[in-house]
């Protein structure tokens, strides 16, 4: 069987702030991110993020997968980080990362998608993830 | 056997739907799947932004149509910044990333027509062009 391919993005405003992932670009409000009827695992994750760099400062990123629909429990992933010396002029160009894993879920129930910023503040961080469900 | 189909396109708004469509000096190749070929194996997608305006996003595409047995599949591949340079300075250049997911395993119907759309989410950095590979197999 073949996979699925789910995706939530959001804008991080605040350091150390969990912030929930809920929108997908064009789509405001795709709704909750459901385990697809069928799904086995949750097979890998794909995360892309990209900061405004409007602060002198250095912090990483990360993000929390939680909810029903992972039996066992909440699952925490580093996804990047960034650093610069000084506000004025940069650009920035990633590819996204993707992570092998193998979680079991419940289909037909819940997965929250949080980003979060630590140590220090970065200005604003847009973060898109896309979970990969195997069938 | 693998086969192979390559579109491009500009993705000039952040927060919306693009098809990519073009192919360089082809400006309509055929987006319907090869005979016999029942899935995507993999995907190599790339942008790159002028960043002409200071913002954040992060890239994906949104795969569809009638060939997409599963329904639309959404793939996050990169992320473009960008801030303001000082008066009188240089921008550095975006060099855009290459990501080349392997083992995709998405179910196509042979013969039938896909859509493959791009998208930036996040604050707008300018004009982004997109170019996607999907590699087709059984």
């Amino acid at each position: 069987m073949g996979k699925l391919y789910r995706s939530r993005e959001g804008t991080i405003a605040s350091v150390d702030t969990k912030t929930q992932l809920t929108t997908l670009g064009s789509e405001t409000a795709p709704g909750p991110l459901m385990v697809p009827a069928g799904a086995k695992s949750l097979k890998s994750v794909i995360v892309a993020m990209g900061t405004s760099q409007a602060v002198a400062a250095d912090g990483s990123m990360f993000i929390r997968l939680e909810g029903p629909g992972l039996p066992e429990g909440p699952e925490t992933l580093a996804v990047g980080s960034q650093g610069v010396a000084v506000a004025t002029g940069g650009h920035g160009s990633r590819t996204a990362i993707e992570v092998d894993l193998d979680i079991p879920v419940v289909p037909a129930n819940e997965i929250l998608v949080f980003g979060e910023n630590a140590g220090e503040d970065v200005g604003d961080v847009t973060i898109g993830v896309t979970l990969v469900f195997q069938m | 056997m693998s086969r192979t189909i390559t579109v491009e396109g500009d993705v000039n708004a952040v927060d919306t739907r693009t098809l990519l469509t073009g192919q360089g000096s082809v400006t309509a190749p055929s987006l319907v799947v090869p005979a016999g070929m029942t899935k995507i194996k993999k995907i190599i997608m790339t942008a790159a932004a002028d960043g002409l305006a200071a913002g954040h996003v992060v890239h994906f595409i949104r795969l569809g149509g009638s060939a997409v047995l599963n329904g639309e599949q959404t793939i996050m591949f990169g992320s473009d910044d960008s801030i303001a340079v000082q008066t009188g300075a240089d921008a550095a250049p975006s060099l855009g990333s290459l990501f080349h997911l392997k083992d995709v395993d998405i179910d196509v119907r042979p013969s039938d027509t896909i859509t493959i759309a791009g998208e930036s989410a996040g604050v707008d950095v300018g004009d982004s062009t997109f170019a996607v590979t999907l590699v087709y197999g059984k």
